[in-house]
């Protein structure tokens, strides 16, 4: 399924966050988006998924969604939004539970989303008992168990430390390479977006606007291989010039205001 | 400015000199006693000793402290917050007294056959369901103030007369007599027993029936006069002093309130020049202060073998410890005359 | 001790420990029989007249008075049975009214202003109206219970419900749950640590409005015999109704601990 972003701005209040925002996310796709603090980045995630409406402009999906989607736009949260007081496997049926299933249907459904995720034997656990990357795990398997036509990544990784993020990005390309989800991914990682989009959209500050797109013309499960390293490399440094400027004037401007 | 400096000076000076006169007074200073009570008719003598200087030409200079319930004033003269008090005998006091801090030594006072005091009321519903005298008590609710008051002394009276079972009479402890008026009034108990002052009150706007006087059945020393035995060992000429003021404006209540004419209670001009005092202290009308006006031993002579009986009955009752004995916080050597003291 | 004596070594004093007061049971026991030691032997030595304060032994002989005649049993089963209907009843109502208040915003605007109101007033002086409206038997003595418990509950329900965090709300729209569940499975799970704090304020309550509620025509019950006790100046059966009273509340509490750590054991 195809998602289409039409003339999208935003405002809140006096402020305007996002200023005539175009894209076209291609089926299968994995789109990143970064840019500096305050760029409307997870404004423009919310639009694109729903659960905002935009002042102007509208979303559109095109194509059909995947058999057996129940949600079709899925969110994996930063926070993980995890129901503490059910185990993980309570957790992944959740979204399930208001459908209708023929026989085991919805426990077949848990089962394959753990096992995905390599969850299988914490079915039982609750989230107080896991890490912060099983914990996200566990959020990533109820997100598949929906089978989204479109997943939206809202800086799913930014709570873990740098080695669990390793892991879970390994994960990921594993699990996209399965499912073939279309995918929009908002991070502030200059590194998460070279290793996981097939391109990165890069956001101006106030009001956010779409300053360019770059691809990543490597293949997901090719991009740790040192012979792409310099290219990798030579992308992450263009990003980061195209937002370090507006990078320092977030952070001063973060102080001004405090 | 200087000439107000200056006054007030001189007003000083003479203020001083006042002072060293009332000093040099040789007559011995009055004693102080505080005395505590309830705002009843039944403690008139405490006011009329007041109004009449009795406490003055007995040296003593009395002090009032008024309260709202019986148990208060037992508890103040426990503690040393008063000195004589004059009450109702309840399962509190008694049990407070034979701790051994209280010393019952005269009369307030009693049920004594043509003298109506408290009387029983039923509810109009009670009544037209057949509630009409204190015999058909028996399967009805009754409403008082408390456990071990005297309104429950009232009711155990009737059912030791009539041999009741304990069960007979379902008692509704209410904690106040606008409680209890409230109750009856609405039905929500099917009777009480209140004093006659209130009694015309509610039989009269037909809110209830009368069905009884307590007298009509029984006698009974309802209350009496009580000091600390601290006074009555170390202040013992206070206590003879208080006791004869006492006497004397008891028999002058007695006087006014207390005769009887062919069985008919009769007041004259003694009792219209005593009712502005009682006015002053209990704010009653005179209505219900003839009403209410209770006999009253004129020597304060207690009938000293009801308060056995009572102390007796409340101990059956578990209202009143065992250890209690009247013999212990009785001092019948300050009033002679008491009636029925047991031989030994 | 001193650092930079050269060539002498000391190993590093242990400054840490930090400062988490941990219970300790026994501690919690001593005490008790501290003080009720003490307070026995200043009882026998006649510091403590028996006349203001009887003595723990006079306590405990007048306990075993009313258990040996059956009267306890009926005073305690009065009591229980009123304390049960009125907190139970206080209770759903409070909750129905608390969590009404915590998820739509008209019942929200209606029940803050009227609750604030109402809260405040102290439910004894209530009471002579109780007792007009439901008369003097048992309908008066659990609607004062009732009115008492009732208002704590809908302020630790409405709050409870605030306080669910509102990510695992969104989560749940985003999976498009319907409302019905949105609140069953997420709104009142996640209430349920506030719901149950709530429970121990409101059993407290109960037991404190026991004393007041029983003391219009009740012949039996705990607060009916504290009262009755006092008026009867019998010190020792008076403070016996007092440590039957906190007996059961420390009964409730640990009832209620434990349907905490039953219900709670995700925490």
């Amino acid at each position: 399924m195809d998602l289409i972003v039409e003339g999208v701005s935003h405002r809140y209040g006096e402020v305007q966050a996002l200023d005539d925002i175009n894209l076209r996310v291609a089926d299968g796709e994995t789109l990143a988006l970064i840019g500096p603090s305050g760029c409307g980045k997870s404004t423009l995630l919310s639009i694109m998924g729903g659960i905002l409406a935009p002042s102007e402009g509208r979303v559109a999906a095109e194509g059909a969604a995947p058999d057996g989607c129940l949600n079709p736009f899925t969110y994996i949260f930063q926070d993980f939004a995890l129901l503490p007081w059910r185990t993980v496997a309570g957790n992944v049926g959740l979204p399930l539970e208001h459908h209708r299933f023929d026989g085991d249907g919805r426990a077949r459904r848990i089962a394959e989303a753990l096992s995905l995720t390599g969850l299988g034997e914490f079915a039982d656990a609750y989230p107080k008992q896991l890490s912060g990357g099983m914990r996200q795990r566990v959020g990533i398997a109820r997100a598949i168990a929906v089978r989204p036509a479109l997943l939206l990544l809202d800086e799913p990784l930014s709570a873990l430390d740098a080695q669990t993020r390793e892991l879970l990005m390994e994960d990921l390309i594993r699990i996209w390479a399965r499912e073939r989800t279309t995918s929009v991914y908002v991070t502030h990682n200059l590194n998460e977006a070279v290793r996981l989009a097939d391109r990165v959209a890069v956001l101006s500050r106030r009001p956010g606007r779409i300053k360019e797109i770059v691809s990543v013309p490597v293949p997901l499960d090719e991009r740790t291989e040192r012979r792409h390293a310099d290219l990798i490399e030579t992308i992450r440094e263009q990003l980061w010039r195209l937002i370090v400027d507006e990078a320092k004037d977030a952070d001063r401007e973060l102080e001004s205001v405090a | 400015m200087l000439s107000s400096f200056k006054g007030r000076l001189v007003a000083t000076a003479f203020g001083a000199a006042l002072a060293a006169a009332a000093l040099a007074q040789p007559a011995q200073a009055a004693e102080k006693v505080v005395v505590c009570a309830l705002t009843f008719v039944s403690s008139s003598p405490l006011f009329i000793a007041a109004d009449k200087g009795y406490y003055a030409e007995e040296g003593l200079e009395a002090e009032f402290k008024f309260f709202r319930a019986a148990q208060p004033v037992a508890v103040g003269i426990a503690s040393g917050d008063c000195d004589f008090g004059v009450t109702a005998f309840t399962g509190g006091f008694f049990n407070l007294a034979g701790k051994g801090a209280l010393k019952v030594i005269g009369a307030q006072s009693r049920e004594e056959p043509g003298f109506d005091f408290v009387g029983f009321l039923a509810s109009n519903q009670a009544y037209e369901a057949g509630l009409k005298s204190v015999e058909d008590l028996p399967g009805h609710s009754f409403g008082m103030t408390q456990v071990g008051s005297s309104f429950h002394y009232n009711i155990g009276l009737m059912a030791d007369k009539f041999g009741w079972p304990d069960d007979a009479v379902a008692l509704k402890p209410l904690q106040s007599v606008p409680n209890m008026i409230g109750a009856i009034k609405s039905g929500q108990v099917d009777s009480i027993a209140l004093p006659a002052h209130i009694v015309a009150g509610l039989t009269g706007s037909g809110s209830a029936k009368l069905i009884g006087w307590v007298h009509d059945y029984t006698p009974w020393q309802l209350g009496g006069l009580f000091t600390s035995a601290k006074n009555v060992s170390e202040r013992r000429p206070v206590v003879e002093a208080f006791v004869r003021a006492y006497q004397h404006a008891a028999r002058d209540y007695h006087e006014a309130f207390n005769k009887l004419e062919n069985g008919k209670r009769v007041f004259g001009s003694e009792a219209e020049a005593l009712v502005p005092i009682i006015e002053k202290y209990t704010k009653a009308k005179p209505d219900a202060i003839y009403a209410g006006s209770p006999f009253i031993d004129p020597d304060g002579r207690l009938k000293v073998d009801q308060i056995y009986q009572q102390v007796a009955w409340m101990k059956k009752k578990g209202l009143v410890d065992e250890s209690v004995d009247p013999k212990s916080f009785l001092d019948l050597s300050f009033i002679s005359g008491h009636y029925g003291v047991p031989a030994n | 001790m001193s650092i930079g004596d050269s060539g002498k070594e000391t190993s590093v004093r242990f400054r840490g420990g930090g400062f988490a007061p941990r219970p300790k049971r026994w501690a919690s026991w001593l005490a008790f029989a501290v003080i009720i030691s003490a307070w026995q032997i200043a009882s026998m030595s006649g510091a403590l007249p028996a006349l203001f304060l009887p003595s723990p032994y006079e306590i405990a002989l007048a306990l075993q008075a009313i258990a040996a005649d059956g009267t306890l049993a009926r005073h305690l089963g009065a009591s229980l049975g009123r304390i049960a209907w009125g907190w139970s009843l206080g209770t759903l109502a409070g909750l129905a009214v608390g969590i009404s208040m915590g998820i739509w915003s008209l019942a929200r605007s209606v029940g803050i202003p009227i609750v604030s109101a109402l809260f405040p007033i102290p439910k004894i002086a209530l009471l002579p109206l109780l007792i007009l409206w439901f008369g003097i038997g048992e309908p008066s003595k659990v609607a004062t219970i009732l009115l008492g418990v009732f208002f704590p509950t809908v302020i630790s329900a409405y709050s409870a419900v605030d306080n669910v965090p509102r990510n695992l709300i969104r989560m749940g729209q985003s999976f498009d749950m319907p409302y019905a569940q949105i609140v069953r499975k997420i709104v009142l799970p996640g209430a349920m640590p506030g719901i149950l704090a709530g429970f121990r304020i409101s059993s407290s309550i109960a037991l404190i409005l026991l004393v007041a509620a029983e003391m219009i025509g009740a012949e039996f019950g705990i607060g009916a015999f504290i009262l009755s006790a006092g008026n009867l100046m019998q010190t020792d059966q008076l403070l016996a109704g007092v440590v039957l009273l906190s007996m059961l509340g420390l009964l409730i509490s640990a009832l209620l601990a434990r349907l905490e750590r039953r219900v709670l054991k995700w925490r």
